[in-house]
């Protein structure tokens, strides 16, 4: 039999967090999986393929990090179980990398101590070998090899190098597992491990006697300062949306025109029909009135990406463990709250490098109020029309600021509130966080992450929001009437019919039928909404900047009740807002919640709870503003 | 300034900011995980900057501890 048609052999990367696993993972399968310079970017196992000098091939493993093998964490429990054979549907590893970094052998040697320990082959990857011999230090791969008795291939993946030594040593027959010379006479004490890697790094890599200020120690000095940090912090965050919110308009207003204009291309070339509407007001009016944001999404990743490649973003976990405290939880839970304002799932996600069980589930619970971008087109319709202006003002970003702050405080009260009802953790959970050393930026990484993450935002649009576009425009549509007014072609259709029937539940919010059955259908996915309501006020993509969407707004603003009062006063616009700063619309969210909390009991709880909670809120700002006589 | 004498054990969170110290015991529920995270006895470690969670230099890694965490670490000065 050849050896390629044999089943392919496991291979498992381990390591400690940040010591460039999953780089090393790219560089051997060239997959694209994301890698940060911020501990605890892989937070579940995955899996590519890799192939020996010789064609044989290999299934890599990319595990979690980890500091040992006594698990703390969710995500180090999965590497725990990856490397013993224990988690279901993954076969045991054949043979072990242990990526280590380089500069700092003293810890991550602990970790592959314990796996060399475990009796399997196993290879040491003595990666950031660039960054080590320039912080001065001398390292002896030789003797290292010799002392362990393992393979050590020195490399520095980021840059591809020691690749192909790395898949040298990967070839059959795999090494034999080393004869773990530290333990004698059976003894496993830590102590001993940690005399043996003394030792050996006295004789292996040598640090030089004076410890040097390096560049990450004056950056910090600056950056983690009591006073400039935070003014740091602060303009750092401020330029980020800042950022997002002007530097899109431009390819915003582009998308916009060319959706316009084929819009109109399509209508020209049609013949008037049920088809042409489908395709110009269902299809191109809804996929459209969504995918015009994609530019604001790829923004808030990129920049989500340069600060964890860049190595800040524990900067600011660290600076914000003191607020998030204030909240009952702690600096780590930083990260997850922050991506959560890109998208919640990312962030359900991170929530696995949270060493505390009940934090966790509080961070998961309050994850979906940080306003995430699915809800700016949302905002930006509605913010605009409460101001009677355009887009594009001072006071417009003063609301933006308002509508994040107000979803950021209500997450941290409840998850104060929640936080004290789960009372405190079995084992005390301290916060202890590595700072990784500033690193050049990643631009290829970043850039497929990016591109990556408005794929799937393009995805969504031709999927979800697509069928609801459809589904929307037949309800909006049929049964049909003999009427040519708007206004009763609209009544007597299904959506009317649906918009009547739930008006009493919505109307003490401030809304009518119409309104309602435009948010009923983003229960799915809340910017549907905005695709909702361009076809329910039955308006056309147009060629020209903006126009699509002020059209919209103008609809809205000429939209009125049957006694003719105008259908949205200030006061109902501030109520459909708060609506949807606090609503939990996104079906895909609850999904993840349900997996990352392990019951559907928790992702349906917080469904309900949310909702309940927006409608609350709505119901409280309308009444309570009309009572004070707005 | 060190807040120790010579030859007095003191915990992380007492020495003084830019010290050079080195580890030589640690007490307490968290030890096994301070050992992972490189906190071994006798490591030498340099204090970076104090507050609601210290930083300091442990084997080249710079790592940010609470003060519970820090009063685990009992530390002696570099001889």
């Amino acid at each position: 039999m050849s050896a390629a048609s044999e089943a392919p052999s496991t291979v498992a990367l381990i390591g400690n967090p940040n010591s460039g696993k999953t780089t090393l993972f790219n560089a051997l399968t060239g997959a694209n999986q994301r890698v940060g310079n911020y501990a605890g970017v892989t937070v579940e196992l995955k899996t590519g393929e890799t192939f020996t000098p010789h064609g044989r091939k290999l299934l890599v493993l990319d595990l979690p990090g980890c500091y040992s093998l006594r698990a703390n964490s969710p995500d180090e429990k999965i590497a725990l179980d990856a490397v013993t054979g224990k988690l279901p549907g993954t076969a045991a590893p054949d043979l072990i990398v242990c990526v280590v970094d380089a500069s700092n052998l003293e810890r991550h040697l602990q970790l592959a101590l314990q796996v060399i320990e475990l009796g399997l082959p196993c290879v040491l990857a003595l990666n950031m070998v660039d960054v080590a011999e320039k912080s001065g230090l001398r390292l002896d791969p030789a003797k290292l090899s010799e002392e362990l008795g393992i393979p050590v291939v020195p490399m520095q993946a980021s840059a591809g190098k020691g690749i192909i030594e790395l898949k040298q040593a990967l070839r059959h027959p795999f090494p034999p597992p080393s004869s773990v010379t530290w333990l004698k006479n059976g003894d496993d004490s830590e102590e001993t491990r940690r005399n043996f890697i003394a030792d050996l790094c006295t004789l292996a890599a040598r640090r030089p006697d004076a410890q040097s200020r390096t560049f990450s120690d004056k950056l910090d000095s600056l950056l983690l300062h009591p006073v400039f940090g935070w003014i740091a912090l602060i303009a750092v965050m401020f330029t980020v949306f800042w950022a997002i919110f002007s530097f899109a308009s431009v390819p915003m207003d582009l998308i916009d025109a060319a959706l316009g204009s084929f819009g109109g291309w399509v209508e020209g070339m049609m013949p008037e029909g049920d088809f042409r509407s489908l395709l110009v007001d269902g299809v191109i009016a809804g996929v459209g009135g969504v995918l015009v944001f994609l530019p604001q999404i790829i923004l808030l990743f990129l920049f989500i990406g340069l600060l964890e490649s860049s190595g800040y973003m524990a900067r600011a976990a660290f600076l914000m463990d003191g607020v998030m405290a204030k909240a009952g939880l702690s600096g780590k839970a930083f990260l997850p709250l922050f991506s959560s304002y890109a998208c919640a799932i990312p962030g359900v996600m991170a929530t696995r490098t949270i060493d505390s069980a009940k934090e966790r589930l509080v961070t998961i619970f309050v994850a979906p109020w940080m306003s995430c971008s699915a809800r700016l087109p949302v905002y930006f319709l509605i913010v605009p029309l409460l101001l009677h202006e355009n887009e594009g003002s001072w006071k417009q970003a003063l609301i933006l600021f308002g509508i994040y702050a107000l979803g950021t405080a209500t997450a941290f009260i409840v998850a104060r509130v929640l936080r004290g009802r789960l009372g405190p953790d079995k084992s005390p959970n301290h916060f202890l966080l590595e700072l990784p050393p500033y690193r050049r930026l990643q631009w290829s990484y970043i850039f497929r992450h990016v591109i990556d993450r408005a794929w799937s935002f393009v995805k969504k649009a031709g999927t979800i929001i697509l069928g609801l576009s459809i589904l929307l425009w037949a309800l909006a549509t049929y049964p049909k009437t003999d009427s040519k007014d708007p206004g009763e072609i609209l009544a007597h259709s299904a959506m009317g019919r649906i918009g009547a029937f739930i008006e009493p539940a919505v109307k003490p919010l401030g809304f009518d039928g119409r309104t309602g059955t435009a948010i009923l259908t983003s229960f799915a996915a809340r910017e549907v909404v905005v695709s909702s309501l361009a076809i329910i006020f039955s308006v056309e993509e147009t060629d020209d900047d903006e126009e699509t969407r002020s059209l919209l707004r103008d609809r809205i603003a000429a939209a009125t009740w049957p006694d003719g009062r105008p259908l949205f006063s200030p006061l109902s616009l501030i109520s459909l807002l708060v609506f949807f700063i606090y609503a939990l619309q996104c079906l895909p969210t609850t999904a993840v919640v349900a997996r990352e909390a392990g019951s559907w009991k928790w992702a349906i709880g917080q469904f309900l709870f949310m909702s309940g909670f927006a409608y609350a809120a709505s119901l409280l700002v309308f009444q309570g503003g009309r009572l004070l006589g707005f | 300034m060190p807040a120790f004498t010579s030859t007095r054990q003191v915990t992380l969170n007492e020495v003084a900011v830019n010290c050079d110290v080195r580890i030589s015991s640690l007490n307490g529920p968290a030890c096994d995980r301070l050992r992972d995270l490189g906190f071994c006895e006798q490591m030498q470690l340099r204090k970076i900057s104090n507050g609601r969670n210290l930083v300091c230099t442990v084997c080249g890694a710079k790592m940010a501890i609470s003060r519970e965490l820090a009063k685990q670490v009992l530390v002696s000065p570099v001889l």
